[in-house]
């Protein structure tokens, strides 16, 4: 029979089913038993690229819209930020408008930083990556958010990696970790700990698609996300959060920012127990002694060259 | 003080930025897009251009262009929507690479705009 672990990540479920199935073709029953799982995980795999495809596809409409109103709101923010700051100049020191212009100027901050927020979905096109170390990225990005989420939640970072490249910008790397942190800590009442953790990975379903890759992965102890959400939770605007509480959209920036760089995520989550979402990457292939820099990088590459063979 | 074309053609954005220049010293003409900001670099000669890029008529990217084709080496500042390209082939970096000397965000306040022309005056 096919067993495979039901914790396993669909690209090893894939890849061991294949396997097995090779391994059983000649021999009756089993086979039968392996190919009408493996039918069944072709139905999941189509399943989930129409999902993906139906993400995208909000996106861009998303990112036209986005475009075209962006610019015009910006503007009316401008007049709006300009005239209020000139009134605070105007006014005396013990004046009662000044906190009514103060309250405008910072609602009006933050709805600048919800357009730059709905504009990384308008052109993700125009993105130059170079290749960023991820280690550092996550450690400093760490660092600024445990000072921001309060001192209930603990951030725990761990690693074997010294070096892991990627090819992106560096707040691709910074706006995942931000957005999954945030999510994880309204998750848990920014209380308990998150574990973030980066792995080396494969990526690839099959031995012609196989890359060396990271895994970047936030769990949290919290909440959880119900099945019926989690189909819609990557969704722009969506959310479970209260009113005034989140804007719906960080995790949908956490998807489009993984898949312009050309990796995926992965959610697993129980209701009442937590959720752990994982963020697949290519690792960034570079000139051979730059990566020397790492012995378990280099380690580990050897192994993976090792594995396509 | 400096003399400031303004080109916008958001009248209430306009008015609010001729304000703000006025109260940091500086004299204001302003032009509601690219064709009407010639004809008046023309006749008023400003020593420096703070132009939207999104313009009707003529774009302020056409506007800029012609200035240089025409030799006129006013330093200009270009107000940017939010978005970092303006186009599929124009973005902010191309801007500076065409001789902008600084680069707005709307929306800014009095310390940016301040900073935005010192930049575009540095060494005149």
């Amino acid at each position: 029979m096919c067993s495979i672990p039901e914790n396993a990540p669909p690209s090893h479920r894939r890849a061991s089913c294949v396997q097995v199935e090779r391994q059983t073709a000649a021999h009756d029953g089993e086979g039968d038993a392996c190919r009408s799982c493996l039918n069944k995980l072709d139905a999941h795999y189509t399943d989930l690229l129409n999902q993906r495809l139906g993400q995208s596809q909000a996106l861009e409409v998303l990112g036209a819209l986005s475009a075209g109103v962006a610019h015009d709101f910006n503007t009316l923010l401008g007049t709006i930020v300009g005239h209020a700051e000139m009134g605070l100049d105007e006014l005396p020191e013990h004046s009662p408008c000044r906190q009514n212009l103060q309250q405008i100027l910072a609602a009006s901050l933050r709805a600048r930083e919800l357009i730059a927020r709905i504009l990384l979905f308008s052109a993700p096109h125009q993105c130059r990556r170079i290749t960023v170390d991820t280690v550092p990225v996550i450690q400093e990005t760490l660092s600024l958010l445990n000072s921001l989420l309060g001192p209930g939640l603990r951030l725990n970072f761990s690693s074997d990696l010294e070096y892991a490249p990627v090819s992106a910008e560096t707040g691709h790397i910074q706006q995942i970790v931000m957005n999954l942190c945030i999510n994880a800590a309204d998750a848990t009442d920014h209380k308990g700990t998150v574990e973030i953790r980066l792995d080396l990975t494969t990526l690839g379903d099959t031995p012609e698609e196989r890359k060396p890759g990271v895994c970047l992965s936030v769990s949290d102890k919290g909440s959880g996300i119900h099945p019926d959400l989690q189909e819609r939770i990557f969704d722009p605007f969506f959310t479970t959060k209260d009113l005034g509480m989140g804007s719906g959209l960080g995790l949908s920036v956490v998807y489009d920012t993984v898949t312009q760089i050309g990796g995926h995520i992965e959610l697993s989550s129980t209701p009442g127990d937590g959720s752990t979402f994982r963020i697949y990457l290519p690792l960034a292939v570079e000139k051979e002694n730059s990566l020397k820099t790492s012995t378990a990088v280099d380690r580990n590459l050897i192994d993976f060259a090792g594995e396509g063979q | 003080m400096t003399h400031v074309l303004v080109v916008e053609d958001d009248l209430q954005f306009r008015q609010m930025l001729a304000q703000m220049l006025k109260l940091e010293g500086h004299t204001v003409v302003v032009a509601g897009d690219g064709e009407e900001a010639l004809q008046l670099v023309t006749r008023h000669k400003p020593r420096l251009i703070i132009t939207d890029i999104l313009l009707p008529r003529k774009d302020g990217i056409d506007m800029i262009m012609e200035l240089a084709q025409s030799g006129i080496d006013t330093p200009v500042i270009a107000i940017s929507g939010g978005r970092r390209a303006i186009s599929a082939d124009f973005n902010l970096e191309s801007a500076l690479l065409m001789g902008v000397k600084s680069i707005l965000k709307k929306p800014f306040n009095r310390v940016d705009l301040r900073q935005a022309v010192s930049v575009a005056l540095a060494g005149r």
